[in-house]
């Protein structure tokens, strides 16, 4: 027997269209990759989609590359998982299902307040089930009320699920809600997992193959920072094989700044990209610290973008959520009334710019008057020249 | 009427009890006077009689030899029962005080009733620990301590084994399962706290508010211990395995040099910069395969026990999450060498008495729970001849850590072992029956309150009777522990309706 297991494929997830798109490229290779593997069928342990609704253009490749594989006999089994699964019923993957190209394994019925799953069979010998994942985890009212003696019984049996496993939560997401592993059924002879953006082959006394594959293209800066590229898992009799999907190359670059001026940390970076070429690459540059002087607006990431792009970069990112100026650095302040908290604020910065009169009065005016709000049924034009003529007024 | 106070001084006082009526070690009594009603507490009982010593002795030698029953004076005069009494409160119409007057002479003494301690009020963050107790009578009335505080400055109970230790350990962690203000850690050698198949606090009626880790077959909803061998640095070995001072500096040193993958070094005989004998380096990488039970095979690790070298990356930090949580955690340590069951309560202790500095550091500790870790078999930690050889995580707990609101209840049936300095730091004792007068001694010699009258009334507590002595309370209470199984049955099961959106 021989089956591809991915999950986490978030289609749709991306802001930035380019990103999107290698998102989207990444699962059409993942399909023809396991065309040309002759896999017996696919499992999606989970959020095949970023959202339960995605946009259009993201489903219509989508069903492209699942007819593909209902053309070549490969069934494709599903879960949802928390992104794309609808409290309210709306989902996109109950249209999948219906037009024949994915089947939904988490079936079951309620006996006594108690959930019974019943399994959906591939072929001879080979039984699948399993378990939706839902937003902040409520999915494990679902474990507990489990009634396992149904799911005892001969044959291949494969659990889908989509939900971290506390014993086996990697370090950097160890706030990620999860459950205990002893939640999930034992005795099956593969655990498709999902949810975790991080592959893990393992097995436990009762639980034979515990696997998750991450995500099949990384979903976040950091992500991209730490996996590389995403990938899938290939089951051939007993062999587990990990399947790296690179669509993209990618460079990363983590900059220390502190006590350093704006202009090293921008020479530093074209220092550092000089000699080298990104065809093909998506760059990543991650800036921290606490810069001697000036802002982190002041380091020349335009230009860095730009060299990169002259030098073929397919898609450049920065991450600047670590970095911190002097100049506004951050500031303790008790639990206070809002207002005081604002006083408080205010004080702490004074003296930063140069202004004519007094600074506190102006910056409370200022935040007095972009407070405002449109009002209801006044146009955006006459809106824009209340707040104009409010700013004037302060002057 | 229970009798009459004839005599004595501050701390003896002498009552005649009435005939018909009976006075009983550990009984409260109370005296009624002008200012208030004293309150008391029967610490010893003697006989007395009108007649000498040789009369006594006649009577009972013609009573036995010529079964005769010779009558001197009016037999309910003759001879009676004295009791010695302590006072403990004065009770006025408004408020309840330390007393330090004595009752009149001839006052008459009864038993304490209900309305005598309507002035008792509740503290805050209550942990109730069981019922007043006057002798072998139950009064219902509720004695609780403030928790938070009683928690924080560590927590003493000291008993002979079967005289009901473990019940009240699972009333107390019953009672704080459902408090905010505090997070349990239990280190469970017996595996007797959750109750896998008899009532524990798997019952609790608030969900998710237990969290249970257990090495082997974990019930469902239930956690496998997994620690991950990277988590574990080397002073978490203080006081869990004695390393020479050459050791203890090659372990170091691997540390420095290789980080979080030091263990995996020292088994692989990776090299150091400084240079330490081979019998060191062998004699470390042994005891370490022994103590994380790895087997080297083929240039490559594997594990047998708890410690894996891929799973448990985050299970130190998700039970020290549920701590600050308020929620109480059980670790089943009864399948453990008692070396690896200190390591797992040093790693975690240790971990929780450093995110507490930082929080008091950060100024946030104000809006963090106490979080106490009981500790069974406590002399195997804080035991002079443990700390002899060099501290450990729960001596400094012990000492520092009511700063830090973290403490140790610590459960022991040798409370001698435990040295001086630190059983006063336990400023809260609640004392079971202990026969051993060794035992008894060390614990009223640390007591937050004057015990040293006290000595019979601990000998004699019987089976769920005990006595608390605490910096927050008055006076040494006399409780009565109520049966675990009780309160499992008055919680009783709710059950909820479940929803299964989703499932076809």
């Amino acid at each position: 027997m021989r089956f591809a297991h991915m999950a986490d494929c978030h289609l749709g997830a991306w802001r930035d269209p380019k990103m999107r798109a290698v998102n989207l490229e990444a699962f059409c290779r993942a399909i023809a990759e396991m065309i040309e593997e002759k896999v017996d069928f696919v499992l999606i342990s989970g959020d095949l989609f970023n959202t339960s609704l995605p946009p259009l253009d993201i489903l219509k490749t989508t069903v492209q590359k699942l007819r593909l594989l209902q053309k070549k006999d490969i069934p494709v089994y599903i879960i949802a998982g928390s992104h794309d699964f609808s409290p309210s019923g709306k989902t996109i993957l109950d249209v999948l299902e219906e037009a024949g190209l994915v089947v939904n394994v988490v079936r079951g019925d309620i006996v006594d307040g108690k959930l019974q799953l019943r399994f959906t069979e591939h072929e001879a010998g080979v039984f699948i089930t399993g378990m939706l994942g839902r937003k902040g985890m409520l999915e494990r009212s679902y474990y507990e009320s489990l009634d396992i003696s149904r799911l005892k019984g001969e044959g291949f049996k494969i659990f889908m699920f989509h939900t971290a496993l506390e014993e086996f939560k990697p370090k950097e997401l160890e706030k990620m809600d999860a459950a205990p592993l002893s939640l999930l059924p034992k005795g099956f002879d593969y655990y498709a997992g999902g949810h975790v953006h991080s592959p893990l082959e393992t097995s436990e006394e009762g639980y034979k193959h515990i696997v998750f594959p991450g995500p099949l293209f990384p979903n976040s800066f950091s992500e991209l920072e730490q996996l590389k590229r995403g990938g899938y898992f290939l089951y051939d009799d007993g062999k587990i094989t990990f399947k790296p999907i690179q669509v993209y190359n990618v460079f990363t670059l983590d900059i220390d700044a502190q006590h350093r001026l704006p202009e090293q940390v921008t020479s530093d970076i074209l220092e550092r990209i000089e000699d080298k070429e990104f065809t093909h690459t998506i760059v990543l540059i991650r800036v921290s610290g606490t810069l001697e002087a000036g802002k982190p607006s002041d380091i020349g990431f335009p230009e860095i973008f730009s060299r990169l792009h002259e030098k073929s970069a397919y898609f450049v990112m920065k991450n600047t959520s670590a970095l911190k100026s002097k100049e506004f650095e951050e500031v303790k302040l008790e639990q206070k009334s809002v207002s005081e908290m604002e006083d408080g604020l205010i004080r702490e910065h004074l003296g930063q710019i140069k202004v004519s009169g007094d600074e506190k009065a102006l910056i409370k005016g200022l935040m007095s008057t972009l407070d405002e709000e449109k009002h209801e049924g006044e146009r955006k034009q006459d809106f824009e020249q209340r707040i104009l003529a409010a700013l004037d007024g302060q002057h | 009427m229970k009798g009459i106070v004839i005599y004595g001084d501050y701390g003896k006082i002498l009552v005649r009890q009435k005939s018909g009526e009976s006075i009983e070690l550990g009984e409260l009594l109370v005296a009624e006077t002008p200012k208030g009603n004293i309150l008391m507490h029967v610490y010893d009982l003697a006989y007395g009689s009108q007649l000498s010593q040789q009369h006594l002795e006649l009577v009972s030698g013609i009573t036995l030899e010529e079964g005769e029953d010779l009558e001197f004076m009016e037999p309910h005069l003759r001879n009676y029962t004295l009791a010695f009494l302590k006072p403990l409160l004065m009770i006025s119409k408004t408020r309840t005080q330390l007393c330090k007057t004595l009752p009149d002479f001839f006052s008459a003494v009864r038993e304490i009733t209900q309305d005598d301690l309507r002035h008792f009020t509740k503290p805050k963050n209550p942990i109730t620990l069981g019922k007043l107790r006057s002798g072998s009578k139950v009064l219902d009335f509720d004695i609780s301590l403030d928790g938070k505080k009683v928690l924080s400055h560590h927590v003493l109970i000291p008993g002979t084994t079967g005289r009901g230790k473990s019940v009240l350990v699972s009333n107390i962690l019953w009672g704080c399962a459902d408090k905010d203000y505090c997070g349990m850690l239990v280190l469970d050698p017996h595996d007797e706290y959750y109750g896998r198949n008899r009532p524990g606090l798997k019952d609790h009626p608030k969900k998710g508010s237990v969290i249970y880790y257990t090495p082997k077959n974990p019930p469902p909803g239930c956690n496998t211990l997994k620690i991950n061998v990277m988590n574990i640095r080397p002073h978490h070995l203080n006081g869990v395995i004695d390393f020479s001072d050459p050791q203890r500096q090659a372990l170091g040193m691997y540390y420095k040099q290789y980080g979080q993958r030091w263990v995996e070094s020292v088994i692989l005989e990776k090299p150091l910069d400084v240079q330490f004998k081979d019998d060191t380096l062998a004699v470390i990488k042994r005891r370490l395969l022994y103590l994380f039970d790895l087997k080297f095979v083929n240039n490559r690790l594997f594990c047998n026990s708890i410690f894996d070298l891929q799973a448990g990356q985050t299970t130190i930090q998700d039970i020290c999450d549920d701590l600050e949580q308020g929620k109480t955690v059980i670790v089943d340590t009864s399948s453990f060498s008692g070396s690896v069951e200190l390591l797992i309560g040093s790693l975690i202790a240790n971990e929780v008495l450093r995110r507490y500095r930082k929080h008091k550091m950060d100024n946030t500790l104000e809006d963090k729970p106490v979080i106490s870790i009981i500790l069974e078999e406590a002399p195997r930690v804080l035991g002079k001849a443990v700390l002899e050889r060099g501290d450990n995580i729960f001596s400094t707990i012990a000492r520092e850590g009511r700063k830090f609101k973290v403490g140790l209840v610590a459960i022991t049936q040798l409370p001698s072992l435990i040295p001086r300095e630190i059983l006063a730091n336990m400023n809260t004792k609640i004392i079971l029956g202990i026969e051993m007068a060794p035992e008894r001694q060390a614990i009223i010699e640390s007591a937050a309150q004057d015990l040293s009258q006290d000595n019979r009334t601990i000998a004699s507590l019987d089976i769920g009777e005990a006595l608390i002595t605490s910096n927050f309370a008055r006076f040494a209470m006399p409780i009565r522990i109520p049966l675990f199984d009780d309160l499992v049955k008055q919680a009783g099961k709710k059950t909820v309706k479940q929803d299964f959106l989703g499932v076809k």
